[in-house]
Parts: C-alpha cells; structure tokens; sequence
C-alpha cells in the first residue's frame, strides 16, 4: 500500500488522526459499561474509575482487543475470519453493537481517506487493517488505541461520575503504564492466548441493556 | 508422578422421536454412563475416577449427536482442579466437544469445577452445531471452599468455551483467570473483574429465537438475595452471568436461570444442590 512509503512522523500523525475523537467514529456515545456501573455506584471517585479501567485493559476487553489488533495488523492477515471471532467474543448485545458500529464507521472514514473498498470489521480489526500499511511498530499502534479507549471512557465518566476535568486527565495519566504492558504483550499474542477475567465489566454491559434511562448507547 | 489420562465419548442417535445410544467408548479415568431417567430425553452422565485433576492431567469428554437427537449431559460430581504440584508439574487439560447433527440439541450442564490454591487448569468447551441445531451450556465455578476457610490466590485458569456453526464463530468466552486478577488484601474489591465473589457461573444457550429468554430470565433472577445475575440476548444467543459469595446461592440461581431456559425441565439427577 502507498502509505508504507510515508515517513514516520507522517505514519504517526495519521494514526493519531484516527485515533482521535474527532474521527467520526462517535466513540463518545458508548459508554462500555461504564455507565451503569457509575449509576450502580461501583465507581463513584477517580480511585474507582482508574481502578475500574485499569482492570478493563489488563484483565477484559481492553486485552482481548488488543490481541484482536495485533491479529489484523501482521502481514497476510485473515481479516474476515478476524472480523467473525472478533464479532463471537462480543460478551453481551451492547458490546456487539459498540464494536461493530464503530467498526463500520471507522472503515467508512478510513475508505475514504485511503481510497480503499474495505467491508466494515469490529473496531479492533478495521483499525489493524488500515494501519497495517503504515509501518509503525505493532506496540505503538496497540498502546495509542488502548490510550484513545481508556481516554474515551475517562471523558464520558468525568462528566458522569463527575470528576473534575483534571481529575480525568490525571486518571488517564495513571493509565499509561498498564497500557504500555498491555501493548506490549499483546503485541506478540494469538488467538489462544485470549482470556478475559471482565467479568463485572461485562455484566455491567449487560446491565445498561436493562437500563431504562441512559446517556449512552451502551 | 503417574499423570491421569481419561477420554469418554458417547454418540446417540434419534429413532422414532426418542433418542438412543449408538457407541459409546471410554478409556482411562473417563467414565460415561446413562442411567435410567424418566424425562423424554436422555441423560449422559460422564465422571472422572481419577477424583480431580493436577497438573499434566488431561481429561476429555465428547458428545456426539446425530440428526434430531436430544439430551442432557453433565457430570457425575463436582469437577476439582488441585494444586498443580510444584515446579514443571504443569497443566491440567480437559476438553469437551460436543458435535450436534441437524436439528440436535444438547444441554451441558456439568456440575461446579473447584478451583484450589494454585490450581492450574486448561479447558475448552466447544460445540459444534449443524443447521437447526441448537446448545445450552452452564459453567459454575468455585474458587475454594469458604466452609473449609480455603483461599485461593495463586491460579492459573484458561476455560473458553467457543460455539460454530459450521466454519462460522457463533460465541467464544474465554474466561481466564490468575493471581493477578482476584481480589486479594489490598487490591480493593476490583468489580469489573469477580468484585470478591468465590463463585461464578456462566450460561449461553445458542438457538433460533434465543434472545426471546432475556426477558423472563431478567424477571426470574431479578432481586436474587445471595447471588448477582446479568443477561443479555440478541440474533439466536442468550447469555446469562452470575457472581455469588460461594457455590450453593449460585448453584442455586443457577437452577432458576435453568428452569427458564429448559422450559421447566427438572435439573439432572445426579445435581447436587
């Protein structure tokens, strides 16, 4: 692809713009749970919502997307077999939906600027599939996703927890290290070595289903 | 150390609306057994002799049936996963498969696996479903026995249960766990992850129309006192999730889910609860 000729920073700024909130990907209606799990009161402070978030990475679907990213990024890649056992690991209806539409918008954007035909994927494959071409070292990719996530998830809980601004920034800051070694072993995982531990992330995801009031799609 | 290895396999096959036994084979420490049971189908009971497993163990399960043929699996007692037994002693394998013709249904629904201090056990559950074919699936398990004041902080779990239809992921829960991810003294209560709990348990039934149970599921464990239950049910799936303080409230809420699922069908036989 023409993107692998492109200089680093030039690689770096791309996926950055990406990965960015103002992609039109909408990453700020989904709520991954957490919104439910704010009004249930398991996280009422920034100590709940780093805790929270730093489990989600390390130990839930912050980890399975991040061994699903590095999948779609390797050479030869099956993308559609990766994009069917991304869309089976979806442990509730919600997550579907979350990983799905964004996927298909992130594909839509990314087509466009690309000049490219791709079939909508869930989100972790649409975004290893499109940088595969730019050449940055899989760690990078992984780390700057998990920090667009978890950076995402801060944004929505500073306003319904609510946190001060800075509050959410410093929780995100405290996030860096977990992301770090997180992209760094996914980096080099398999589908075998998939294992999620989420299990109240989950079942709060499968809770804002029964939601009867809600900010956000999930 | 003598390692144990078993393999049960049944195939059955539907005659005239009933299902029968076609073969059956067992080698090892792998029993399976189909005792006589009174309800319309029947019911496959497998049993490991080895008493638990250790590291190096490997335990399968297979259960194979043909088109339109219905039945009940499950296990003879509580699964045990023991310490896996000190430096290079390993992991303990267990595999199930269970291959459903057209238009078969299975329910497995194993007994609870209790997992000990420093157990480290390695299972996959996969279901093969042929078109019309359609699973449910229940897994319980146990951290310790808090009757017994066992904790369990060394643990190196992988249990993922994965359900095809054909060439084509249907589900795929792969459930891990570790010392790094249980709620230890001093790593606060962690509720996106088991929040404390000792017991947990995971259902999913995978048929046409199965989302259609969210909705009686979420009434009939809404308000569980002991045990904390979410469901979610969309395009032929049904997931139920449960954590309790120990196994019996959840074997228990467990049993309720199940009396949904299974039309009211009375649980298997051999359950201890």
């Amino acid at each position: 692809m023409a993107e692998a000729a492109l200089a680093p920073d030039s690689a770096l700024m791309t996926l950055v713009q990406w990965l960015s909130p103002a992609f039109p990907v909408g990453g700020y209606a989904y709520s991954h749970g957490l919104e439910w799990a704010i009004s249930a009161g398991l996280v009422a402070d920034a100590a709940g919502l780093q805790g929270w978030l730093a489990d989600v990475i390390a130990h839930g679907s912050g980890r399975s997307d991040a061994v699903l990213l590095a999948l779609a990024l390797a050479p030869g890649a099956d993308h559609a077999a990766l994009a069917a056992y991304a869309g089976a690991l979806a442990p509730a209806k919600e997550r579907l939906t979350e990983t799905l539409e964004q996927g298909r918008a992130f594909t839509l954007a990314t087509n466009a600027l690309l000049c490219a035909d791709h079939p909508p994927a869930p989100l972790p494959v649409a975004v290893g599939r499109a940088a595969a071409g730019l050449g940055l070292p899989v760690e990078r990719v992984l780390a700057l996703y998990l920090h667009s996530f978890a950076s995402s998830l801060v944004q929505g809980a500073v306003r319904f927890v609510p946190l001060g601004q800075t509050e959410g920034q410093q929780v995100l800051a405290a996030l860096h290290p977990v992301i770090s070694r997180i992209a760094n072993w996914a980096a080099t995982a398999g589908l075998d070595d998939l294992g999620s531990a989420g299990f109240g992330s989950d079942m709060a995801a499968m809770a804002h289903e029964g939601m009867e009031v809600r900010i956000f799609r999930t | 150390m003598q390692r144990a290895s078993g393999e049960a396999s049944v195939e059955m096959i539907a005659k005239a609306g009933r299902t029968h036994l076609a073969d059956l084979w067992q080698s090892g420490s792998a029993k399976a057994m189909l005792p006589r049971i009174h309800g319309p189908d029947p019911e496959v009971v497998f049993l490991n002799t080895a008493g638990g497993l250790t590291g190096g163990d490997t335990l399968r399960y297979a259960l194979d049936l043909g088109p339109g043929a219905r039945a009940v699996a499950t296990t003879q007692t509580a699964e045990r996963a023991y310490t896996a037994g000190g430096p290079g002693g390993g992991r303990a394998s267990m595999q199930v498969r269970l291959t459903l013709g057209p238009g078969a249904h299975a329910d497995w629904l194993p007994q609870e696996t209790i997992l000990y201090n420093g157990a480290a056990l390695s299972r996959r559950t996969r279901a093969d479903l042929a078109p019309g074919a359609s699973v449910l699936m229940a897994e319980m398990l146990v951290l310790g026995r808090a009757a017994m004041g066992e904790a369990v902080a060394e643990l190196a779990l992988s249990d993922r249960r994965e359900v095809w239809r054909g060439a084509v992921p249907v589900l795929v829960d792969p459930f891990a766990l570790t010392g790094a991810s249980l709620s230890l003294p001093g790593t606060g209560p962690r509720p996106a992850l088991l929040a404390g709990a000792r017991a947990v348990a995971m259902l999913a039934l995978v048929a046409n129309g199965a989302e259609d149970a969210a909705g009686p599921l979420r009434s009939a464990l809404a308000g569980l006192e002991d045990a904390e239950a979410a469901v979610s049910g969309w395009d032929g799936r049904c997931l139920v999730r449960m954590r309790a303080a120990d196994g019996l409230p959840m074997k228990r809420a467990v049993a309720r889910a199940l009396h949904i699922l299974r039309g009211g069908a009375s649980l298997p036989r051999v359950w201890q609860i």
